[in-house]
């Protein structure tokens, strides 16, 4: 069976891709050895938090500059207009999860840490955390959740530097009888889905929290009803409700990777987990075919364009070995960012600039890995998300961002190979 | 112990001991048990300098038998008193001396001369015999012999012997800095200490003062205008994420760099390097013996450099020279040097007792009080070759496993807050209660909390929630305490980062940075 397109990974970058091309009437296999970052990241849409050490209040100026400094960034590779646009037919896509933000001002969402963290874009489960505005919060916690905790989080929340002052306090609440003691986010989650713990929570809640304090909680409300319970809790406490995301997995996070498999399942995409590509049958600059590796052997799969969205080292995309030569693992591209063997890799500050920090593969603007001499490596290939070099996306809170807007840029790319990047109106 | 709030303006003893390592509880368990009132003191956490950074080798004697035929007789000795009375401190692995292609197979016939020689038992068996015990190990190995090497548990041992000496009325003050000796005349009199926590000073009054600084003995020396010539060896330690190996495999040759690969619970640590720094507080970790010592360990296991490093770290080694310079380390004498200042310099009520290595700290601790018995009315017996450390009571040796072990039967019990070193809440709860601190840093060491393969991607989170929820700290000290340990953490993973590692270490990455944002917590 052969394909309009492969996409490599199912990370937030390879979804958005093949949902984009399915949509478009594309045949299009994901494959990919498991599910990507969705699952430990919160579900927001990060599209860039901090530039330096400065704090985005609006990533749809900041990007610009960004890019302007930092010639290698992705951003640089994704057309003027296709970042809003990339934004829009996201929220448009994922309509049941209700994102909400902009481009133009970014959210501050409390961290489990009690950071006020910037998002452009956060599920509406979680928007309501934001802290721009000031007021009163209460944040609960469940006992024996250790993912979680709520002193601290009011603790730091309440000392954070933020436009106007807030006030916030913590409260614990110890969830019905339990078969277990340790208690996993996606335990208490599956229990809000079947369980009817909603219930419990609201009359927990009920008299404890005065009227005009919000309630923030752990992003552990249900995983298939989630956004249903939010609603749930809202009506029924008349408070503002959100969630906060917490150490892996996360559950909102999951919420999105299901909501977009089974668009595009819907769609007629075909995703395959559990396997691993290898490398591609090339005629020339061309790749024509994908191999992919399963339990009892490798499959070729006849391909007209590749998506490789295998994410950076957290994911496996990139490989580091022990004399300090780095790899990129599906397809052996070129690589950026990675200092000489001979050079230091890791500066001695955790904090400091980390010299590999920027590591993976660089790109044409058709997001086409190239060479050291910028040529597109294959004409047909084409890098989305986290296996992008020039990027810092853990400190600079563009992660999602990057998957996002490079995940519909590339599928344009594969789309209109030749012709220039025209920003289009999301259908 | 810590949990003394109470202010002290002085304290008086028959005994004072300077050097929290295995050295200082061994001299202030050794004092206690022979009824001595008895007082330890400690610039930082116990076991935080040398001891706390070895290799974990509790020696057959097999490494010196050749080169130093009275180490290697300390070192049976001891190993076999140890297994006993620190039973709970010392996993029964076995130990391989192995000749490599890289080794002169000869060597092994000197090599056995010199076991038989000094009584340490040593057996040569055949070469499949060994790769069917160590599969791992090289196939091309010429020879192997079996000595009975053991794995110890350098933290365990230590909080063994404090415990142990506190039952006997001992105080331990880890946390606490001499800043001076007192002097009378030509006699020490005690010291002056500050504690490192709340700042306050007061002195601390003994008839004898033990000093069991280690690679720092010189500068406590130095505070009675005495010479100790310590110098330190620096030696190079990496763990490695599996038990590669199940035995103490060593190279069969003369004793040089990167030639031990040991167990330790559930990792191995290949050591190691040997270089005098001039300073025991700045130890730096080159690339250079990063590569020598996975080098070495390819050489022993195949495919060693494929294999997930975990944590690089470097020890110090107290090496005491009398005399002349010695130009190589290693040919300094690995047993201990007892300096009594009154023969030395004239200055009385003042021991130092340095050198040696941790195996025979029991031995190094013994013959330090032997000698403070002197200036304290005359002999008293020496107990500790035959009463059990705390934690050892039952001599059951430990066993791989035994965390699982107990909590497999009831997996739902208790929350478990590191799934790496399973670690429950009441575990760490009952620690930060005992001990007193608030140091991610301490905690680690007690509990192995962190030290797992995710290097506390998700326990160290929890444990700062449950710290700041206990009111053990307020919210601008857990994220000090939080920060600290991560910037700790660093230092030791940085310079073997790659491979599966830094795919964990990216992970950590995005945990700490990417969805708590750490970094830009308030202060």
């Amino acid at each position: 069976m052969s394909y309009d397109t492969v996409v490599v990974g199912a990370g937030l970058a390879g979804l958005t891709a093949a949902l984009r091309l399915t949509e478009q009437g594309q045949r299009v296999l994901v494959v990919a050895r498991g599910v990507g970052a969705t699952h430990l990241a919160p579900a927001t849409v990060d599209v860039l938090g901090y530039a330096g050490d400065a704090r985005v209040e609006s990533p749809a100026s900041d990007v610009a500059a960004l890019v302007a400094s930092s010639r290698d960034h992705p951003y640089g590779h994704v057309p003027a207009g296709d970042l809003t646009a990339a934004l829009d037919w996201f929220r448009a896509r994922t309509e049941a999860l209700g994102y909400a933000g902009r481009l133009e001002e970014n959210l501050l969402l409390p961290t489990a840490l009690g950071v006020p963290k910037p998002s452009a874009l956060a599920p509406r489960t979680m928007s309501g955390g934001d802290l721009r505005m000031g007021g009163r919060f209460v944040f609960v916690g469940f006992r024996g959740f250790k993912d979680f905790h709520p002193t601290l989080i009011a603790d730091n929340i309440a000392r954070a530097r933020l436009p106007t002052p807030i006030s916030a306090r913590a409260l614990e609440l110890v969830l019905p009888a339990q078969r277990r003691v340790d208690m996993s986010g996606r335990l208490i989650a599956g229990q809000f889905d079947t369980e009817n713990l909603s219930e419990w929570l609201i009359n927990a809640l009920r008299n404890r929290v005065d009227p005009d304090e919000r309630i923030g909680v752990p992003a552990v409300l249900g995983l298939r009803r989630g956004d249903e319970i939010w609603q749930e809790l809202e009506t029924r406490l008349e408070r503002k409700v959100f969630e906060v995301a917490t150490l892996p997995p996360s559950i909102a996070g999951i919420r999105l990777f299901d909501a977009l498999t089974n668009a595009l399942r819907a769609g007629g995409a075909r995703i395959v987990l559990g396997v691993r590509a290898v490398g591609a049958r090339t005629t020339r600059a061309r790749i024509d075919a994908v191999d992919v590796a399963n339990a009892t052997g490798t499959v070729s799969h006849p391909t007209g364009a590749v998506v490789l969205a295998s994410g950076g080292f957290a994911s496996g995309g990139i490989e580091l070995d022990s004399f300090g030569a780095a790899r990129e693992t599906v397809f052996d591209l070129p690589l950026i960012g990675i200092p000489e063997a001979d050079r230091v890799r890791f500066a001695p500050g955790y904090f400091d600039a980390q010299p590999l920090a920027g590591a993976g593969v660089g790109t044409d603007d058709l997001l086409r890995p190239v060479d050291s001499e910028g040529s597109p490596v294959f004409t047909n290939l084409h890098a989305a998300g986290a296996i992008l070099g020039g990027a810092v996306p853990w400190k600079e809170k563009s992660g999602t961002g990057i998957s996002v807007a490079t995940g519909y840029a590339a599928a344009r790319a594969v789309l209109a190979p030749a012709a220039p990047a025209v920003a289009e109106s999301v259908p | 112990m810590a949990t003394h709030n109470t202010s002290m303006s002085s304290l008086e003893a028959d005994v004072l001991v300077i050097g929290g390592g295995s050295t200082g509880v061994g001299v202030a368990r050794d004092a206690a048990l022979r009824g001595f009132s008895t007082v330890l003191v400690e610039r930082r956490d116990l076991a935080d300098g040398t001891t706390g950074r070895f290799h974990g080798l509790l020696h057959s004697g097999g490494r010196y038998a050749v080169k130093d035929p009275s180490a290697a007789r300390e070192c049976i000795a001891e190993n076999r008193i140890l297994r006993v009375t620190a039973a709970d401190c010392v996993e029964d692995t076995g130990g391989l001396f192995v000749s490599t292609p890289w080794d002169d197979p000869e060597y092994g016939d000197l090599f056995l001369e010199g076991c038989r020689a000094t009584g340490v038992p040593a057996e040569e068996i055949p070469v499949a015999e060994a790769l069917r015990r160590e599969p791992r190990v090289n196939p091309d190995i010429r020879r192997a012999f079996l000595v009975p090497d053991a794995a110890l548990d350098p933290w365990k041992l230590v909080w063994g012997c404090a415990r142990s000496a506190e039952e006997h009325g001992a105080r331990i003050l880890p946390y606490h800095r001499v800043l001076d000796l007192e002097a009378e005349g030509d006699r020490v009199v005690g010291a002056h200490v500050r504690s490192e926590r709340s700042g306050e000073e007061f002195e601390i009054r003994a008839t004898v003062v033990i000093n069991a600084a280690g690679a720092w003995a010189g500068q406590i020396a130095k505070l009675a205008k005495c010479t100790v010539n310590v110098r330190a060896g620096m030696g190079l330690m990496i763990a490695m994420n599996h038990r590669l190996v199940h035995m103490c495999v060593n190279r069969c040759k003369r004793p040089a760099d990167g030639d031990i690969l040991l167990p330790l619970r559930t990792a191995c640590v290949i050591g190691t390097t040997d270089v005098f720094v001039p300073d025991p507080d700045e130890t730096e970790i080159r690339q250079a013996d990063i590569d020598l010592l996975l080098d070495e360990g390819e050489k022993l296991v195949p495919g060693f450099r494929q294999a997930r490093a975990l944590h690089a770290w470097a020890g110090v080694r107290p090496l005491f020279e009398d005399t002349a310079e010695v130009a190589e380390t290693r040919d300094v004498t690995r047993s201990h040097a007892l300096l009594d200042h009154s023969s030395r310099e004239g200055i009385a009520g003042f021991l130092t007792i340095t050198g040696g290595k941790t195996t025979t700290f029991r031995l190094m601790a013994e013959a330090a009080v032997d000698a403070a018995c002197q200036q304290l009315g005359g002999p008293r017996e020496c107990t500790t070759a035959e009463v059990p450390l705390a934690g050892s009571e039952s001599h059951v040796l430990y066993q791989i496993g035994h965390r699982l072990a107990v909590r497999e039967p009831v997996p739902q019990a208790e929350e478990v807050i590191c799934e790496c070193e399973l670690i429950t809440r009441a575990r760490l709860e009952d620690t930060i209660k005992q001990r007193d601190t608030t140091s991610l840093d301490d905690i680690r060491r007690l509990l192995r909390l962190a030290m797992g393969p995710c290097q506390g991607g998700f326990c160290i989170y929890r444990a700062t929630g449950i710290l700041h929820a206990g009111g053990n700290l307020d919210g601008a000290a857990a994220n000090r305490t939080l920060l600290d340990f991560l910037e700790e953490r660093w230092k030791g993973i940085h310079p073997i980062l790659h491979g599966d590692q830094l795919r964990q270490a990216r992970l950590d990455d995005w945990i700490f940075q990417g969805i708590l944002d750490v970094e830009h917590l308030p202060a």
